[in-house]
């Protein structure tokens, strides 16, 4: 049966993956669109969406500033920690150990130890001798300081981690023979390490983009009760005790998911470009 | 310098975590904590740290268990099947990746709530749908490197499908599976939204703990306790594997069979 119907296969992965996203985008749909109240009776209406719309402006800004803040600084000091660890072998094996300890670590509890480190009473401003009124609001504080920076640290050694293999196997080949014709350093990173470096930079630059998005408990737990986040809206909406803002949460969900869905595909876009421009 | 800068950096809230765990007093100002004890740890154990440890491992345990073979054998058929097939699957299991998990379990919740199922089936089921882009990814690419013949050969000599599954399949995709099971774990094991819409706060696991004992003030070396204790499992399977594939590399779990070409099978 399966030798001949190979796909037959794919069905524990898929049936489930089907029904579950299947269920949550219909329900989504429904909800926000006031079909699916949980009092009362149906009716089609963009209520929720109007509702929200203040709010979701401000939401949506702030998600998409606090989101390319991290991953731009994540890559950064991601690419540069590959660049390190791939270029001495054995010196850089400290640093290397350090990013690759950082990547299992559960973004909360990630949350919990920068906030133990940055916040008023934390490890730093004790370390420098600094009282709390000295000390600037990074935790909860108008800058996103503490959120930004724990996405950023977390990334940015999920950014070594991918560019950093997708580096191993070849850049010692290539470096080696743009040095032998007489590259220079500066020339042989630009010319050779960057554009090898470039497309896993830009795939886990992707990935890391799109979770801060639709991530909710580090800002939840580092940044300020006003402006939200866009899950941090959500999540407040779905918790909160007046059931009729459902559909508030439900149309803040959707736009959510469409954000990260629309980045993912202009990055896939982009990363099509970049070949064809190459081809 | 810089590497040294980029060591502080990677570790740092590590350090901070370490300090806290063990300070039961640290005066504004001192460097270090004034005394060291374990006041943290009876803070947290009597938060219930060990049965959310408990319950945490158990719930990471039953999402790997689903998620890998399910991605395995996704995997396995996405290698072998037309490539329009290929493509469109591929997309459908990747897709959980980009959707983030609020959106999820902010949707099925109401449903799942009036199907009256158990909160730890939703957040079992929502968890293991999660987990299987990176399973199905990761045996992706190691069913590509794998060679059939070794199977077909086994099957030529008379072995059953499940003894050729056991001696021959499995030990020679054993690396792959290995990662992919460390990843389906490591989804369940962070998990903290998903856990607390669908079980209304009720199901404590261990990030759950950590976020409402965070969220508060004051009790720094319970929250450090808690994060560490979450943090080191993760880091020391990792540890494990990276020895384990270390020593397959040097001797190889499927030394037997390796050697021998798989032309083998077909000579009479």
């Amino acid at each position: 049966m399966i030798r001949r119907h190979p796909g037959l296969l794919l069905l524990p992965a898929l049936v489930p993956t089907l029904l579950l996203l299947g269920a949550a985008v219909v329900t989504l749909g429904l909800q926000s669109l006031g079909l699916m109240p949980l009092v009362g009776a149906p009716r089609l209406s963009a209520e929720a969406f109007r509702s929200v719309t203040p709010d979701l402006a401000t939401s949506v800004g702030l998600t998409l500033a606090i989101a390319s803040a991290a991953t731009a600084l994540a890559a950064v000091v991601g690419l540069g920690t590959a660049l390190l660890v791939t270029s001495s072998a054995r010196s850089a094996r400290v640093l290397g150990l350090a990013a690759a300890a950082t990547v299992p670590i559960p973004h909360l509890v990630a949350a919990a130890a920068v906030g133990l480190l940055l916040a008023d009473s934390g490890v730093l401003p004790r370390m420098l001798g600094l009282s709390a009124e000295q000390w600037p609001d990074l935790v909860a504080g108008p800058w996103w300081v503490a959120v930004v920076l724990e996405y950023a640290w977390k990334e940015s050694a999920f950014v070594a981690l991918v560019v950093g293999a997708a580096l191993a196997t070849r850049v010692a080949r290539y470096d080696e023979t743009a040095a032998l014709l007489g590259a220079g350093r500066v020339h042989r990173l630009r010319h050779v390490t960057l554009p090898l470096a470039a497309p896993a930079l830009l795939v886990a630059s992707t990935i890391s983009f799109v979770y801060v998005v639709g991530s909710y408990e580090v800002a939840w737990l580092l940044g300020r009760t006003y402006p939200e986040p866009l899950p941090v809206l959500a999540f407040r909406l779905f918790s909160s005790a007046d059931l009729a803002a459902r559909p508030e949460a439900a149309a803040v969900s959707v736009v959510t998911g469409l954000v990260a869905a629309l980045v993912a595909v202009a990055s896939l876009l982009l990363a099509r470009w970049r070949e064809q421009v190459r081809a | 310098m810089t590497r040294l800068l980029l060591v502080a950096w990677f570790v740092a809230p590590l350090v901070a975590l370490v300090l806290w765990a063990f300070a039961d007093s640290w005066a504004a100002g001192s460097l270090l904590p004034d005394d060291w004890g374990r006041r943290g740890w009876d803070g947290a154990a009597g938060a219930g740290l060990w049965l959310a440890l408990w319950r945490s491992a158990v719930l990471a345990t039953v999402v790997m268990l689903l998620a890998t073979p399910a991605g395995a054998m996704a995997a396995r058929a996405l290698v072998r099947v037309g490539a329009r097939l290929r493509a469109a699957a591929a997309a459908l299991l990747l897709l959980p990746a980009v959707l983030p998990p609020l959106t999820v379990v902010l949707g099925v919740d109401v449903l799942l709530l009036r199907l009256q199922l158990p909160a730890a089936i939703g957040v079992v089921t929502i968890l293991v749908v999660q987990a299987l882009p990176y399973t199905t990814y990761v045996m992706y690419t190691t069913y590509l490197a794998h060679d059939v013949a070794y199977e077909e050969e086994a099957r030529t000599l008379g072995a059953s499908p499940a003894r050729t599954l056991v001696r021959v399949h499995l030990p020679l995709v054993a690396p792959g599976l290995a990662a992919a099971a460390f990843l389906a774990l490591l989804v369940a094991w962070s998990d903290y939204v998903v856990t607390v819409v669908m079980g209304g706060g009720l199901l404590l696991t261990l990030p759950v703990l950590v976020a409402s004992n965070a969220a508060g003030t004051g009790n720094e070396p319970v929250v450090a306790v808690l994060s560490l204790v979450a943090a080191v499992p993760p880091l020391a399977l990792l540890v494990v594997l990276g020895l384990l594939g270390r020593r397959s590399r040097r001797q190889p779990v499927a030394a037997a069979i390796r050697p021998r070409p798989p032309v083998a099978a077909v000579r009479p």
